[in-house]
């Protein structure tokens, strides 16, 4: 399963290799426009200084998890943000004939690698954010044994949410827009911390789309603002249980699927 | 080897809405319109049978290999395919059967050919001995030797075509499905294909089921067709059968450069009717009993032909035929 998911990812990727200038724009322009978002994180900050009680390096924590983590998801499933076309042009049918799970054959169709730039962008952010805060005399041991686990459980987050979206275009074979509100403004809203918002988005991010979870919730702990000792530990298992009920729903999108006349 | 067994499909397209926000309208829309693709469809089809599928454009044709490829869940009834339930079983099933789609290609379209071959490979887990056996085998049925190491998308449809069957074919399926094979082929490609699969229906004992526009594959491949129009099944009957229920009417037209003389009483066993309309003749006839050269040596006597035009009946005639 593994050795077959490396040789077709590796098929793939030579592939993208043909096209080296689309390659290289689409790197530069990701890059820059990620640094352009910090840009304007940094200057809200700079201004305000604080984000409803959370410090600059705090909400920094939240914004380089937040922003990994999108970028880890894009970068091994571009196919499923691109899930649309599959439908629409009826490409899935060609997956669906192979004695092989389509969802893996749809992650080794393509890997964006432009991502790296979103990746490194987010590492840098993270590094500044907890040399801050062990500058400031907070303890940061606990902090940099929990966020690689914070990246992977947000990573698998945003793919659920995405895996979703992506089945609930079996019925509407349009995908593009319902990712503005269920990928797009999530990963925006998880850069600051979760109490800014009103009551009823706080609780679509606690529940249908848990990004909640992600970092704002087990950093109330490590960063020593909830009593709560077990709230890094559902940052896992919330990232476990939507990755389950993402596949099943997926598993029941693709019976529905129509295909195209030919 | 494949069975159908009162098999339906119907869709539910919802009307898609426009402007902005339209998927997320579209998804709470209450506007369906039900569209029944294949309706109340049985058939059995046994080892080494060559089935052709035809019906017109939008017959269900299409809807029905999906379904028993896989890749669509039917409404109503049941499939097997090979011993399994193609829904049910589905990468069991696809281990058993090879699929081409004559209007997209299965291989990787940047890589070149025998880049798809050896992913196919590892997809089907084929043992390195049957692999190389396989690909020499079809490397000479299919001459492939000249562009095994071009990129896909720079093949000519006639070699995609020939290539797309070697990889439907590498794993070794007991089962063919083939939408369309011969689409937009040129004559000479068609007649390569056409010979290619007589010989694995014949030497392999593959069973294939084929759908098609064109009466040449019929004619020239089928044991038996299954007609199918609006979704329903029409006619499942062996060719010979067809032919003597309808007459497969051929067509020959020539241009003289006057009235041609006609004899006086002009019978021949095979021709149907003769239309004259001043310079213009037309014959209709069927090939089975008079072969197309005899024709024109004869009417090349009757005067002097400027141009001579044949036309095979078209699928969507035979059907109105069939049902007039």
């Amino acid at each position: 399963m593994l050795a077959l998911y490396r040789k077709l990812l590796v098929a793939s990727i030579r592939a993208q290799m043909q096209y080296k200038l689309n390659f290289i724009t689409s790197a530069a322009t990701t890059g820059m426009i990620m640094v352009l978002d910090f840009l304007i994180l940094s200057a809200i900050l700079y201004r305000f200084h604080d984000v409803s009680g959370w410090n600059i390096y705090e909400v920094g924590l939240l914004y380089g998890i937040s922003s990994v983590a999108v970028s880890v998801y894009r970068f091994f499933a571009p196919e499923i943000n691109d899930f649309e076309k599959y439908v629409i042009h009826g490409e899935l049918d060609q997956l669906l004939i192979r004695p092989v799970s389509p969802l893996l054959l749809l992650l080794t169709r393509n890997l964006d690698l432009s991502r790296i730039g979103g990746m490194v962008q987010g590492i840098s952010v993270l590094i500044l954010s907890i040399a801050g805060l062990y500058a400031q005399g907070k303890e940061i041991g606990l902090l940099l044994l929990f966020t690689p686990v914070a990246i992977v459980s947000g990573g698998v987050i945003y793919f659920s949410i995405a895996l979703t979206t992506a089945a609930l275009g079996f019925w509407t074979h349009q995908v593009k827009d319902l990712q503005t509100f269920t990928i797009y403004a999530p990963a925006n809203a998880s850069n600051y911390p979760i109490s800014l918002y009103p009551g009823w988005l706080k609780w679509m991010f606690y529940t249908v789309l848990p990004i909640a979870f992600m970092n704002y919730v087990p950093m109330l702990t490590l960063l020593g603002k909830a009593e709560s000792w077990y709230l890094p530990l559902l940052t896992p298992v919330v990232a476990a249980l939507a990755l389950v009920l993402s596949l099943r729903f997926w598993a029941y999108g693709i019976r529905h699927y129509h295909s195209t006349g030919s | 080897m494949i069975r159908a067994d009162r098999v339906g499909k119907t869709f539910f397209l919802t009307q898609a809405k426009e402007g902005r926000f339209s998927s997320l309208r579209t998804l709470f829309s209450r506007e369906k319109r039900e569209v029944k693709a294949v309706e109340d469809v049985s058939f059995s089809i046994e080892e080494g049978e060559f089935v052709g599928y035809i019906g017109p454009n939008g017959a269900g044709k299409s809807t029905t290999i999906k379904m028993l490829s896989g890749i669509l869940h039917p409404t109503e009834g049941e499939i097997v395919v090979g011993g399994y339930s193609p829904q049910q079983d589905r990468a069991r099933v696809a281990s058993q059967i090879g699929v081409v789609f004559g209007q997209r290609t299965q291989l990787w379209w940047d890589l070149p050919v025998h880049d798809s071959f050896e992913l196919l490979q590892a997809m089907y887990k084929i043992d390195r001995q049957s692999y190389v056996r396989a690909m020499e085998m079809y490397k000479e049925l299919l001459d492939l030797h000249d562009f095994l190491d071009t990129p896909v998308r720079k093949l000519s449809l006639g070699q995609r075509m020939r290539a797309d069957l070697a990889a439907a074919l590498l794993h070794n399926p007991p089962i063919l499905f083939l939408d369309e094979p011969t689409i937009g082929l040129d004559v000479v490609a068609k007649t390569r294909i056409r010979a290619f699969l007589k010989e694995v229906n014949r030497t392999q004992k593959k069973t294939i089921l084929l759908t098609t526009h064109d009466m040449d594959d019929i004619e020239q491949l089928c044991s038996r067709i299954i007609v199918i129009n609006h979704g329903k099944k029409m006619v499942d009957t062996s060719i010979q059968e067809l032919r003597n229920r309808i007459g497969l009417a051929s067509m020959i037209q020539i241009d003289y450069h006057k009235p041609p003389k006609l004899p006086e009483a002009y019978a021949n066993e095979g021709v149907e009717r003769i239309e004259l309309a001043e310079n213009e003749l037309t014959i209709y006839y069927d090939k089975g009993k008079i072969p197309s050269p005899r024709i024109l040596s004869e009417v090349a006597q009757w005067g002097e032909p400027l141009d001579i035009r044949m036309k095979e009946p078209g699928i969507e005639e035979i059907i109105k035929r069939l049902y007039r």
